[in-house]
């Protein structure tokens, strides 16, 4: 053994110029983790959504995907840091976002034009909504000094944005490392493949049927699943497919919190 | 000691000032509206032939050979501030003598290190001035009141030895002193006609016969009259100005850009020397065809590198660009103290100002105006009122959130987009949109919304929250009819 440790001494002396601690493992540092403000989803991914690094949740419609990342992002502002939401489909609420508890005045609002204010079908091709919130993401990159950045492409069909070169993934994840930021990615169905850190997919939960208590039905509550595909901040080193995990988590109306 | 820089005749010296080829010919400076115009000014050649001031424009134009120039205010501002600008070469402390136009005061004590004795001085500042463009008079005497006097009305340059100021303006006439005309009158019916024969009287008789007055006068005409200086205070943020005029149009604004980046650096030196930096910038082109377009940039803080200031110019100019092509261009630059802050090592990060402002100009000009910023909530009772502000985080800083449940989130649909929904007994049942049938499994209304009833921009509708299932898709949808228009809207989806 001894005589092993010597070798791998000389090699690594030998590459030090060209590949440095070539024969040394790498201790991987634990990442810095934000809280995504539900316990339920923060139990699961162990603290929360990592910083600097991509984070994907995908999932079709109504599958609660803004009601988590505006959640995330309040928790976010309201550590101090600014955040920024990439809207491709201009479909964010700003009453929905003060009610998540996000601190408006730390958040940046992009919104993409949607091609001169003309009806907008969702057959309809985004590719210059699309071009403009890559565009807008690079640039926000390249700034610097968010703590998290939202890409929002929930409303965009799988096809179109499965069109995104995958060098674009490649490139705003070395951005996001560089900036130290947590890059969110809302799509319909998972496009930044290996380069997203964390991976979750939105499935629908059991519907849970409208209040019925008062003169007429009342819409409460919902119920949302989340499926974790991928997480690679988990300790250890070497690469191993984990079981997909689930959790399920409530969200209710703003009107049911004055009930 | 003072030495007194007067131009005689200022007002027609500035009328030809820009054009030096009017200077020995006989010419009129005409002002007031016509057709009332009168006489303002003539040069000495134009008095030669009879022209008075005070003529009407009809008596001046009697004289073929003069010629008649409108007064420019302008012109008369920029004589001062040439004038000015020679007065600033020679002493820190000048100031502006207000009852003779164009005339300043030099305080020179201690300066003689500098430009020799006070002859010396006196004569370096006469040539400086006609270096300028100006005829003036300069003279120097140790009491302020002499030496004005004996420049307007002693031609060339006058050097008057301390204590003999007496003696010197001795000979001078009365009006040398700017008398008002009723003491113009009183002494010329004395036989009063110069400053030595007003000196020889006695104090306490004039004082009896004038009053107060009196005993200034007579000091005036002694040379004695003392004089608290008042030196001009230049205008730091007045002075903030860069001017270009272009020898040919100008169409593209990267050739612009060259020099906007020389002119923006000249400005940032000079706010530099002051500790300062730059807070606006406004930007004026001169198009042609004689319109204006005019722009203003303003960093959220006061910025002092002139690539940021150039870039953030550029994106102004690229988003808002000029209608014809530039014939000149001005930058007024407004100074502020620079941005200074103290981050903490454990503060949370956030955008560097410059960076900021910079990414906020690009994505404006790749979004538009209104698409940038941060929202803020309207006090309206309509539904999703919001209005979009600039984008300025506040400083670093936790806050505790209140434990709430997670609320869900509403996706609009701007615009609203609308559907075909099929009743039963008042209630959706079935939900067509985008060319997909959907059923309704459950829904919950109607919520009648309406609001400003009073003005025209009244609305009213009826909100359905509706649990929408096909083959392929659930959704949860908030659906809106409109009374007025008779049309089903799907107003957002839950997610």
């Amino acid at each position: 053994m001894g005589s092993a440790a010597a070798i791998r001494v000389q090699v690594e002396a030998r590459l030090a110029q060209r590949v440095p601690a070539a024969l040394t493992l790498k201790i991987k540092q634990a990442p810095e983790l934000f809280s995504t403000g539900i316990a339920e989803v923060d139990a699961m991914l162990g603290g929360g959504i990592p910083r600097s690094s991509i984070t994907e949740v995908s999932g079709a419609s109504s599958t609660g995907k803004t009601s988590f990342a505006l959640s995330a992002i309040a928790s976010i502002t309201q550590l101090g840091n600014a955040c920024a939401w990439v809207d491709v489909s201009d479909a964010l609420s700003p009453e929905a976002t003060a009610a998540a508890g996000v601190e408006l005045r730390r958040l940046l609002w992009l919104r993409m034009s949607a091609e001169g204010g003309k009806k907008v079908k969702v057959t309809d091709k985004p590719w210059s909504r699309l071009e403009q919130g890559l565009k807008a993401t690079d640039l926000l990159l390249q700034t610097g000094g968010f703590g998290a950045i939202v890409l929002d492409m929930s409303d965009v069909l799988p096809q179109h944005a499965r069109r995104i070169p995958l060098g674009t993934w490649y490139r705003f994840r070395l951005a996001a490392e560089h900036a130290r930021t947590a890059l969110i990615f809302l799509t319909q169905s998972s496009c930044a493949s290996s380069c997203a850190t964390l991976a979750l997919r939105c499935e629908p939960a059991a519907a849970v049927p409208f209040s019925s208590s008062g003169e007429t039905p009342l819409f409460e509550r919902q119920q949302y699943e989340f499926a974790r595909e991928r997480n690679r901040n988990e300790g250890s080193p070497f690469l191993q497919r984990k079981p997909t995990q689930r959790v399920s988590w409530p969200a209710e109306t703003l009107w049911s919190r004055v009930r | 000691m003072y030495a007194v820089l007067h131009p005689s005749n200022f007002f027609a010296q500035a009328a030809v000032h820009q054009r030096p080829e009017l200077r020995k010919r006989p010419f009129v400076v005409l002002d007031g509206e016509p057709p009332t115009e009168m006489v303002f000014a003539a040069n000495n050649a134009a008095r030669s032939l009879g022209v008075e001031i005070g003529m009407t424009r009809l008596h001046a134009e009697a004289f073929s050979e003069v010629i008649a120039l409108r007064r420019v205010i302008e012109h008369e501002h920029t004589a001062h501030a040439s004038l000015h600008h020679v007065a600033c070469m020679f002493s820190p402390r000048i100031e502006l003598v207000k009852e003779r136009p164009g005339t300043y005061a030099l305080d020179i004590h201690g300066m003689d290190l500098l430009y020799g004795d006070a002859g010396q001085l006196a004569n370096k500042l006469r040539q400086s001035v006609m270096t300028a463009g100006f005829l003036a008079n300069v003279a120097v005497a140790e009491n302020f009141h002499a030496a004005v006097s004996l420049a307007s009305s002693r031609t060339g340059v006058s050097v008057v030895p301390p204590g003999c100021e007496a003696h010197a303006i001795g000979q001078l006439p009365l009006t040398a002193l700017h008398l008002t005309p009723e003491h113009e009158a009183t002494f010329a019916a004395w036989g009063i006609r110069t400053c030595a024969d007003l000196a020889g009287l006695a104090e306490t008789d004039l004082i009896a016969r004038l009053g107060q007055v009196g005993k200034k006068l007579h000091s005036l005409a002694c040379g004695t009259w003392p004089h608290l200086m008042f030196p001009i205070e230049a205008s730091f943020e007045a002075g903030l100005v860069e001017r270009m005029e272009l020898d040919f149009p100008v169409e593209e604004l990267e050739r612009l850009l060259f020099l906007i980046s020389c002119m923006t650096t000249t400005l940032l030196e000079r706010v530099r020397g002051k500790a300062r930096a730059i807070a606006a910038l406004r930007v004026i082109l001169r198009l042609d065809g004689g319109a204006q377009h005019e722009r203003t940039v303003r960093p959220a803080l006061p910025l002092q590198d002139t690539p940021t200031l150039l870039k953030l110019i550029q994106l102004d100019l690229e988003t808002h660009p000029p209608g014809a092509a530039i014939l000149g261009l001005e930058l007024h630059a407004q100074s502020a103290v620079p941005y200074r802050a103290q981050h903490g090592l454990f503060l949370p990060q956030s955008p560097q100002p410059g960076q900021l402002e910079v990414m906020l100009a690009r994505m404006r000009k790749l979004l538009g105006e209104e698409r940038v910023g941060s929202p803020e909530l309207t006090d309206d009772h309509r539904p999703n009122a919001f209005r979009m502000v600039p984008f300025a985080p506040p400083q670093p800083r936790r806050s505790e959130r209140p434990s709430l449940s997670t609320p869900i989130a509403l996706r609009v649909s701007r615009p609203p987009q609308m559907v075909g929904v099929a009743l039963t007994n008042q209630i959706p049942v079935r939900v067509f949109w985008d060319g997909a049938a959907y059923v309704v499994c459950d829904a919950a209304g109607p919520v009648r919304v309406s609001g400003q009833w009073w003005s025209e921009a009244n609305w009213c509708r009826e909100e359905w929250d509706v649990r929408l299932e096909n083959d392929t898709a659930k959704r949860l949808c908030r659906i809106a009819f409109d009374p007025r228009s008779r049309c089903w809207y799907v107003q957002g989806t839950y997610d």
